[in-house]
């Protein structure tokens, strides 16, 4: 669950104003401060500008030493075994200490990516965005499972997607090692939570979130229903219940149902599923989006076009 | 390692010091971490102020935490004391090997190998947690969502890779002179058991102080009726340390 609010931990969590200059303790790197990202349960975001040149990066200072240099392990470790043809090579930038005042803040500067979370994304572009973006998210958790990774804590807020639908995670402090316990997480996107499973950390863990993340994408206020049931209650038939009830949601209901009960081989098959159904499905909008009139107008001026090519040829 | 998660809401009113007993369990090797539930009403200055100095004398953490907030507050604590239970004796450790006091004071690579070690132990490390649940009489309508986090906690302890087990108190008994009440021995596995509060007959003492005693009994002696004894488990944890660091 997301350690917020935590009482031990509380002395630098005010963020550095714009034009602050960070200069590593240890290897001396330079970064200007430019404004905030965000702020997360570790730490705090800022877009930087890496001094003498015009390279743009994130950089997060945590709150605590420990829980931010497990989360740079990871980082490290992703980063150790992609291989060349992947791009998140440079993913993690540098590590390193910032000294304010008698404090010394840890910190370490990634690649910025630029998007926007997954619902705005969705609410900006239309819900069916999703099936590119369910893919290029699935594509992502497939390369983090082979590696023996699990990424945890997927909610939308820590999928990005550019303006193409281009996915990428950010926030890896909630990724485990397989077959360890699930460091954070989030109720609604938790397999404990629906009474499906344990914590431990397993691809099908992040199956199971990234179909309530769908679920939550195109069907809101179903799933807020079914998560605020007694605790006892809360099982998938609910999630299933709403795949059922919610028109949006149809199109999906296999994937996800394979989804919630972990019934993939592994998550490339996941990836292909959702591949094949996304080209498969019919094109819902132009059926609903198309109003009758327009239809039986444009029927009639085609009529009238097909008369008149009739006539001049005849 | 050994832990004791008391939730409560108010103050202690009868019995030794609960601040004092605290740190009896601390001196056992027993980590002491407080919930104040803030639901309907306040803690009160007095209250806030008692569990931040039962937390203290125990080596622990304290927070106030509304009921749909406990289970993520519980579980919170109780990674976070396992991390710092550990990082103190790999604190030693450094110090003793290196003469630096903690592991925030290496570089970024060294820092690095060490917060390894951290990790694979505080997933690893057995846990026994033995919950004491105050059940005075304001409390009463907390219970249930008390008893769902307790369920809750039972399942991100069960993911562990190491032995995790947990136990369950509550305080004060039926008459004057049971000072807590045994719900659930040591368990990992809650799925069975129906309802963790049963036999509760809701009194207005609070008598904080002695509960923690007898819960430390039953760390000792696996029953809150002392004496009986139980060959002592060893606390392996240094040793373990012993060969992870070097
Ligand atoms: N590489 C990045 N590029 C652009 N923005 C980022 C990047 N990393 C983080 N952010 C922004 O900063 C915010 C907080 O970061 P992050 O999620 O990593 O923190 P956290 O403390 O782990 O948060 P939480 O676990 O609560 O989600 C994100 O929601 C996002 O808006």
């Amino acid at each position: 669950m997301k350690e917020k609010g935590c009482s031990v931990t509380t002395s630098y969590r005010t963020s550095i104003p714009a034009g602050t200059l960070v200069t590593g303790r240890w290897r001396g790197g330079r970064y200007l401060v430019q404004r905030l990202l965000g702020q997360g349960a570790n730490g705090i975001v800022y877009l930087v500008q890496q001094a003498g040149t015009r390279n743009l990066y994130a950089l997060k200072m945590g709150y605590d030493a420990l829980d931010l240099q497990s989360e740079i392990n990871v980082l490290k470790a992703l980063q150790g075994q992609h291989n060349a043809e992947d791009r998140d090579l440079s993913y993690l930038v540098e590590v390193d200490d910032f000294t304010l005042g008698d404090r010394e803040i840890p910190f370490y500067v990634m690649r910025y990516v630029k998007g926007e979370p997954l619902s705005k994304f969705l609410t900006r572009r239309g819900g069916q965005w999703l099936d590119l973006a369910g893919l290029n998210l699935l594509k992502q958790l497939a390369a983090l499972h082979k590696g023996g990774w699990v990424f945890g804590d997927l909610k939308p807020d820590n999928v990005l997607v550019s303006a193409y639908g281009d996915v990428e995670l950010i926030d890896y402090g909630g990724v485990s090692q397989n077959g360890r316990s699930v460091k954070q997480f989030t109720e609604w996107y938790d397999r404990g939570f629906w009474n499906a499973g344990g914590r431990t950390a397993d691809a099908a863990y992040d199956w199971f979130s990234f179909a309530v993340v769908c679920i939550h994408m195109l069907a809101e206020s179903r799933l807020k229903t079914a998560a605020n049931q007694l605790p006892q209650t809360r099982s998938t038939a609910d999630l299933v219940q709403i795949m059922n009830q919610e028109p949006r949601l149809r199109p999906y209901s296999n994937w996800l149902k394979k989804a919630i009960s972990g019934g993939f081989e592994h998550t490339d098959e996941a990836y292909e599923m959702w591949k094949r159904m996304i080209s498969r499905k019919p094109v819902r909008h132009s059926v609903r989006r198309t109003p009758g009139w327009l239809k039986s107008a444009f029927a009639i001026s085609l009529f009238l076009l097909v008369c008149a090519i009739y006539l001049t040829l005849r | 390692m050994k832990q004791i998660l008391l939730i409560t809401d108010g103050c202690s009113n009868v019995g030794q010091s609960p601040v004092m007993t605290a740190s009896l369990a601390r001196q056992e090797g027993i980590t002491v971490n407080v919930i104040g539930i803030v639901d309907y009403g306040t803690i009160g200055e007095l209250g806030s102020l008692e569990i931040r100095e039962i937390a203290k004398a125990g080596g622990g953490m304290s927070q106030l935490s509304g009921t749909e907030k406990l289970a993520q507050t519980m579980q919170m604590m109780t990674r976070k004391t396992v991390v710092q239970t550990i990082q103190q004796a790999v604190n030693r450790e450094l110090k003793h090997i290196l003469g630096k006091t903690s592991v925030e004071d290496l570089p970024p690579d060294k820092r690095s190998e060490v917060v390894e070690v951290v990790d694979e132990l505080t997933e690893t490390t057995p846990l026994e947690i033995a919950l004491l649940i105050d059940a005075s009489a304001s409390m009463k309508p907390k219970l249930a969502a008390v008893e769902e986090a307790i369920r809750d906690l039972m399942i991100s302890l069960n993911a562990r890779e190491g032995m995790s087990r947990l136990a369950v108190f509550h305080f004060p008994g039926r008459h004057g002179g049971e000072d807590a009440v045994l719900d659930q021995g040591w368990t990992s596995d809650l799925s069975g058991v129906r309802s963790l509060f049963q036999h509760m007959a809701m009194r207005g003492a609070t008598p904080t102080g002695p509960a923690i005693l007898k819960v430390i009994d039953f760390f000792r002696y696996g029953t809150i009726n002392g004496n009986q004894t139980r060959p002592e488990d060893n606390d392996e944890r240094e040793g373990m340390l012993g060969d992870y660091v070097v």
